[in-house]
């Protein structure tokens, strides 16, 4: 058995860790790249969204590389009506790939539960002891990583954004993360954090003071970079310091119900979306909207809003926010995500952004 | 500065189908020269003609300092030697704003991009752009101008001879020349067809650019297409508000980025853009195979020499970490 997953920033980082620690043989995917992209765009609809061709890419290359198990997440109505891992698993069947599925669900109900004992039958046949043995352990040291990815990659946008050379801390976070990436042990894996952390303190910084951005929409562009065209990177290096509350391990402790903060404080969000939106409109759309009032209430100075052209959530929460942002006083760059957007025109938007925002806070734009 | 030339400040806006150039006096900020060019995909031919155009000055200007813009700003700005780069959407502002103070909206439609800007006391407070679609810019305006064999600069004058314009599609530009090749076959007059196409542009335009933005008067209007007279109307027809063309509508981006120039006051390298006409430049593109994302690497090349590079997603090459 040799598993794969999805790649969503530095998810990976997490599914490794548990990999290696329990002792079960992954195909990491290839880096996202052009030809995964290309893969994605030919093997789908013109009309579904970019994450889903690019997962759909990611996992071809990994099937190629020999993988036989694919690991997906899976999600909540009304994104592509809630079976989108299940479309990528019949587009995969589709195209003569032989695989075996293992969906984890968005959500920990009984219904999922019944879903992945079905799905985990064969698998956990090919599991030795040794392996569930270990899986705790792997649990834990996967979710310490992901903490701290998670926090050097919060730390770096505060960072990016004062810079000198933004270049510098780019390749700073990138070197560390492989160091956590590598790290086999708690201490070795503590070590490679700190130097991180120390790493970023050391950095030459400008005397600009930097702005602060929220930035909301869909999971999936959000979090990984090679979908979003790198906008967390580029707003940073424009003197940006790029928040969002969307990382994987909120996800999962959402979807753990285990936090009870966390979920009161979701739950709190949607109440505050109350405001436009009456019900839950699924996946993602109220929190955006959520998100943004919370900006406009704790004094950032704008929200870029990033979504896949065709999200039909997250065209909704456009729309919300075409209204909200007038109203609570608060810039708001939609950002549409489509395979043609290049990042000359990417650029050229947040930039004229970030112009908005100079203007707004300092009355002047150089 | 030598003695008796002018002391100027230069605007280059390198767009997807022209290039411009503008010059202001340093002391009065009054334009002294402006150009407008095709760019036909060659914007390294294209810059030598305005730089050409600026060295037939006499006696020759001194170049205090130069702004640039537009999708080829990077290009432009390695060219001539500046780090006054900027988007177009900040200089069409600067620029509407020094003409008209209490402008509260810009509506610009260029070569490949529209866009609306909401201004309140002289700056941009809300901007959009056209997302994933180009249908209703100049370049489509331009296509169906030599398919139908009028000059795009007579359409809007066409449009304004009809009294029935015809109904054309605009929500998507090819189904929009299937439509109006399907009118031209039934056998309406030309200038009902045009008129009809002006009239679907400016409703896709408000519907799709325009959306949930307030359009309020004093509306300056700017960009190649503001020349057409029958674009103007419909959008004074639709809005219910007069739309006053700016009166540099072909050169505004260039003229903000002067003005940008104009503001900088940091001391500025020298100009060297006159190199263009004494050495070679050549661009070319490599794949850059060093990781999966393979890059199209930009590399220039002055008299046979790499100088610079740019479109490395990892800045590699543009940093000059690596020197190709």
């Amino acid at each position: 058995m040799k598993v794969t997953f999805p790649h969503l920033g530095s998810m990976y980082i997490f599914c490794k860790a548990i990999a290696e620690t329990a002792g079960i043989e992954y195909v990491l995917p290839r880096p996202t790249s052009n030809r995964t992209r290309e893969i994605g765009e030919y093997s789908t609809n013109e009309s579904v969204c970019l994450p889903l061709k690019i997962i759909l890419g990611n996992f071809v290359e990994a099937l190629e590389d020999g993988a036989d198990t694919i690991i997906m997440v899976g999600s909540g109505p009304p994104c592509r009506l809630g079976l989108y891992d299940r479309i990528i698993k019949i587009v995969l069947k589709d195209m003569g790939h032989d695989f075996r599925w293992l969906t984890i669900p968005g959500i920990f109900n009984w219904q999922a539960f019944m879903q992945n004992h079905e799905e985990t039958k064969e698998l956990r046949k090919e599991l030795s002891f040794a392996n569930f043995a270990k899986f705790p352990f792997a649990i834990l040291m996967g979710w310490k990583k992901m903490n701290w990815c998670e926090h050097l990659e919060k730390t770096a946008a505060r960072i990016r954004a004062m810079a000198i050379r933004p270049n510098e801390v780019d390749h700073m976070l990138e070197h560390t993360l492989e160091a956590i990436d590598k790290a086999g042990t708690m201490s070795s894996l503590s070590k490679a954090g700190k130097e991180g952390l120390e790493a970023f303190e050391s950095v030459e910084k400008n005397k600009r003071p930097p702005l602060k951005v929220m930035m909301v929409g869909e999971v999936y562009t959000i979090m990984e970079p090679s979908i979003n065209m790198d906008v967390e990177k580029r707003l940073g290096h424009l003197g940006v310091i790029v928040e969002r509350s969307s990382y994987f391990s909120t996800h999962i402790r959402k979807g753990s119900r285990l936090d009870r903060k966390l979920l009161k404080k979701r739950k709190q969000f949607l109440d505050n979306a109350g405001r436009y939106l009456k019900y839950d409109v699924g996946a993602e759309c109220n929190f955006s909207v959520a998100e943004t009032i919370q900006a406009a209430d704790e004094g950032y100075d704008g929200v870029v809003h990033v979504y896949p052209f065709s999200c039909m959530p997250e065209n909704n929460a456009a729309s919300v926010l075409s209204i909200a942002g007038p109203d609570l006083n608060i810039p708001i760059l939609p950002v549409v995500i489509d395979r043609q957007d290049m990042g000359l025109r990417i650029d050229t938007q947040l930039e004229a952004f970030v112009d908005v925002l100079r203007w707004r806070k300092q009355g002047q734009i150089l | 500065m030598a003695s008796g030339s002018t002391e100027i400040f230069l605007g280059i806006d390198v767009g997807s189908v022209s290039t411009k150039m503008v010059t202001l006096d340093v002391n009065t900020l009054d334009i002294i020269d402006s150009m407008y060019i095709r760019t036909h995909g060659d914007p390294l031919s294209s810059l030598r003609v305005i730089i050409k155009r600026l060295h037939q000055m006499k006696p020759l200007p001194f170049i205090r300092a130069t702004g640039t813009t537009g999708s080829g700003r990077f290009l432009a700005a390695r060219l001539v030697n500046t780090h006054i780069i900027k988007n177009e959407i900040t200089t069409h502002t600067l620029a509407a704003v020094k003409i008209l103070p209490e402008v509260r909206t810009v509506v610009e439609i260029g070569g490949q991009d529209s866009k609306i800007i909401i201004t309140r006391d002289g700056h941009a407070v809300d901007f959009a752009m056209n997302t994933v679609c180009a249908a209703g810019t100049g370049s489509f305006l331009d296509q169906q101008a030599s398919r139908l064999g009028v000059k795009v600069e007579d359409m809007g004058d066409l449009a304004l001879t009809s009294d029935s314009p015809s109904s054309i599609s605009g929500r998507c530009t090819v189904f929009a020349e299937t439509d109006m090749i399907h009118k031209q076959q039934i056998g309406i007059p030309m200038n009902d067809i045009v008129a009809g196409l002006c009239r679907s542009l400016v409703r896709n335009y408000l519907s799709t650019v325009g959306k949930g933005k307030p359009i309020e008067a004093p509306v300056i209007f700017q960009g190649g297409v503001a020349a057409n007279r029958g674009i103007v109307k419909e959008f004074e027809k639709q809005t219910g508000l007069r739309f006053q063309v700016s009166p540099y509508y072909g050169v505004e981006g260039a003229y903000g980025a002067a003005l940008l120039a104009s503001m900088v006051k940091a001391e500025q390298p020298e100009f060297k853009g006159f190199e263009m006409l004494e050495k070679t430049f050549k661009i070319n593109s490599f794949i850059c195979n060093k990781c999966e994302e393979a890059c199209s690497v930009i590399r220039l090349y002055r008299d046979g020499k790499p100088v610079s590079f740019w479109n490395d997603r990892c800045g590699m090459y543009s940093t000059g970490e690596i020197n190709g």
